[in-house]
């Protein structure tokens, strides 16, 4: 059961198109668990059918219309890539940056309990996937910047709350948490930073760096 | 020694309580009605009439749509002939039960356009695969059809202030520290306008706030 969800903001910039990618894929990762912000969605999907239904219409050159007619019998009718379905319960979204399922991940160690793989960067924007055995402890750290976490497998605890599958987890810029992963299963999370974190301990400050964060 | 850092100064979204799924259904607006009768026209039986009624009247709210996201006139020109063309493409994917055309263009033209103007990917759901969900399933097939002629009418009904941010926040492309600076007021009360619109937009749509 889900029990944390995102924001209107949040989900208005996903169905507006103005998320960045980062943010676009934990809305959708989070989408893919959620039936209840599947369905808000598409609310504010509708709200972009209605806005743009009452816009002024912008008149097209002309010819336009003579233009596509001419192209229509030259493309073929759309078909959805068929994609193998994922064997291990990877969200769609998701499997796509993978490159397959997260028994596919190639998992980088920093530290005993903690293994991390990056996804992508654009700017200050980082995501990547962290993984965590049952008690493994990130460290008490802040943000600059904000901090967007979706919970794959396994769970984790901090001072906002519990999280499990599916749940979404926003930080803002300058709050500050220490997650400890959940008994059971090892914790996987998506994470998406759009700025360094700040650790309070001087090893993690100096180790952080060197893994990127 | 955690806590005194946190601030929970976003607004957290709570599902409300669900209402009975029996709403008192509007009928659809009589346009929303043709334009997807025309599009299941097209579908069935490749009616370019059909094709060319839904051009005049989608393209050029398309094209309208891209110049508001600061497209250049011949990109958002070529980009809304394309998002038509699409349309025709994916025809028979259309279920004229649970959408509308015009919204189903928006989301068209929208992902064209991070496509090809910011040429990023958006991440996009997999409507075959999605995770089990143990909540009590949200009615995911009722819906949409006629959602967007009730917010066509709720929108009317908003005050000029608040529809202003529902569209910035849409067609502007920025974040809403940028609409506060340009509209020159603060921010806070940019959200306050934004969340007082979309609580009124639920309400027009029968959903608890």
């Amino acid at each position: 059961m889900i029990h944390h969800h995102p924001s209107d903001e949040l989900l208005l910039a996903y169905a507006a198109g103005a998320a960045d990618e980062a943010l676009s894929l934990i809305v959708a990762t989070h989408m893919s668990y959620c039936a209840i912000c599947r369905l808000r969605g598409k609310k504010l999907d509708s709200l972009g059918g209605a806005l743009l239904q009452e816009l002024p219409p912008a008149p097209l050159g002309e010819g336009a219309l003579d233009n596509v007619l001419a192209l229509l019998d030259q493309v073929e009718p759309y078909e959805r890539p068929r994609r193998a379905a994922s064997r291990d319960g990877t969200p769609a979204p998701l499997r796509a940056y993978i490159g397959g399922d997260l028994s596919a991940v190639r998992w980088r160690k920093m530290g005993p309990r903690l293994s991390y793989a990056p996804l992508f960067r654009r700017g200050n924007v980082t995501a990547r996937l962290l993984k965590g055995v049952p008690g493994a402890d990130s460290g008490a750290h802040s943000h600059h910047g904000s901090e967007f976490t979706v919970v794959l497998q396994g769970g984790f605890t901090d001072v906002t709350g519990s999280y499990g599958p599916g749940d979404l987890q926003m930080m803002e810029d300058g709050m500050s948490h220490n997650v400890v992963a959940d008994p059971g299963e090892d914790c996987i999370n998506l994470a998406v930073t759009t700025g360094p974190l700040k650790f309070e301990s001087l090893l993690q400050r100096i180790a952080a760096p060197l893994f990127g964060f | 020694m955690l806590a005194h850092a946190l601030r929970p100064s976003f607004p957290v979204f709570r599902p409300g309580p669900r209402r009975p799924a029996v709403v008192l259904r509007l009928p659809m607006k009589p346009e929303v009605v043709e334009m997807n009768a025309l599009l299941g026209r097209v579908a069935s039986e490749r009616d370019r009439t059909a094709f060319a009624a839904l051009f005049s009247h989608f393209a050029p709210r398309v094209k309208a749509y891209l110049l508001r996201q600061g497209a250049p006139a011949s990109v958002a020109e070529d980009l809304a002939q394309e998002a038509l063309l699409s349309l025709w493409r994916k025809a028979h994917l259309f279920d004229p039960a649970k959408a509308s055309v015009g919204t189903w263009l928006f989301t068209i033209a929208r992902n064209l356009r991070i496509d090809a103007i910011r040429r990023e990917k958006r991440p996009e759901l997999d409507p075959e695969d999605f995770m089990p969900d143990s909540a009590p399933a949200a009615d995911e097939s009722l819906v949409q059809a006629d959602d967007e002629s009730r917010l066509r009418l709720a929108l009317k009904d908003l005050p000029a202030d608040q529809i202003q941010v529902v569209e910035l926040s849409f067609f502007a492309d920025k974040p809403h520290s940028q609409i506060a600076t340009e509209l020159g007021i603060p921010l806070g009360t940019v959200k306050s306008r934004l969340r007082l619109a979309m609580s009124r937009l639920k309400r027009a749509l029968g959903e608890a706030e």
